[in-house]
């Protein structure tokens, strides 16, 4: 599966590959053992957000936002 | 299937040949909260296969529509919820969806999906024609997501069969090669 940005692909599927991994063997089974994949997590991002910015999707406000941002608030 | 099963398929349904107009994922953020459940916004890129004759009169740029979506795993209690949007240029008719899978209640390898969407088309005198043909589209995709599922579960299955055996190929290997070697 390719990434909205071609260039993020590459990292999207070394991400995909660890997180897939850690969901099924540790999240559900229930070990609350940290995500291991979090550095692969941060490349592939920097690089999905600039991919979004260039092709002007508009996404409502709730990327790259923290932990505590709760529900999205969508104005239509 | 086991809701372990559906959940894990779930975070991976696309590529799949039952939505191909699905050509991107990607994840926007992720976090797991105070209470230990998973939160995942996701972007989906979609590409209908408008005609090209179209596409040079609006630009290509304008063809790819796309679908914002959070998903929330809860491994203590066994559900996970999805709530989709599409977000697209236009803005005229939006589609939000909410999924929930769960456990069956009473036989614990099955997984009951619940799922409703919400259509809302603005200010277009055949919103009753095109509602109609929404909801068609949306409970044909119903079945479609269900058949989705099936299959990534059955590529994930066939990937780990086809590990397994490699596994045992080269234990067997290793095992003649180390009884050859004591002889």
């Amino acid at each position: 599966m390719n990434s909205v940005g071609e260039a993020c692909t590459e990292l999207k599927r070394e991400y995909d590959q660890c997180f897939n991994r850690w969901f099924a063997e540790k999240f559900l089974k229930g070990d609350s053992a940290e995500d291991p994949c979090g550095q692969l997590f941060k490349r592939y991002q920097l690089c999905v957000q600039k991919a979004i910015k260039e092709k002007d999707i508009p996404i409502e406000g709730l990327e790259f936002m923290g932990p505590s941002k709760g529900k999205t608030e969508n104005s239509s | 299937h086991p809701w372990e099963t559906v959940t894990t398929a779930a975070m991976q349904k696309y590529p799949n040949p039952m939505n191909p107009s699905v050509v991107g994922v990607d994840v926007l953020h992720r976090h797991i909260d105070p209470s230990g459940k998973l939160h995942s916004h996701r972007l989906l890129s979609t590409e209908w296969g408008i005609p090209s004759i179209v596409k040079s009169l609006i630009g290509t740029c304008r063809t790819k529509t796309y679908v914002q979506e959070h998903s929330v795993v809860d491994p203590v209690k066994k559900t996970m919820e999805l709530k989709s949007s599409n977000i697209s240029f236009t803005n005229l008719v939006s589609v939000d969806e909410r999924l929930v899978y769960k456990p069956h209640p009473h036989q614990p390898d099955k997984t009951i999906l619940t799922q409703e969407a919400i259509i809302s088309v603005k200010g277009v005198s055949l919103s009753s024609y095109l509602e109609g043909l929404m909801a068609n589209t949306i409970s044909s995709n119903a079945n479609k997501g269900r058949e989705a599922l099936e299959w990534v579960i059955n590529r994930l299955n066939a990937e780990i069969e086809e590990f397994a055996a490699s596994a045992r190929g080269t234990m067997r290997n290793s095992m003649a090669a180390a009884a050859f070697v004591e002889k």
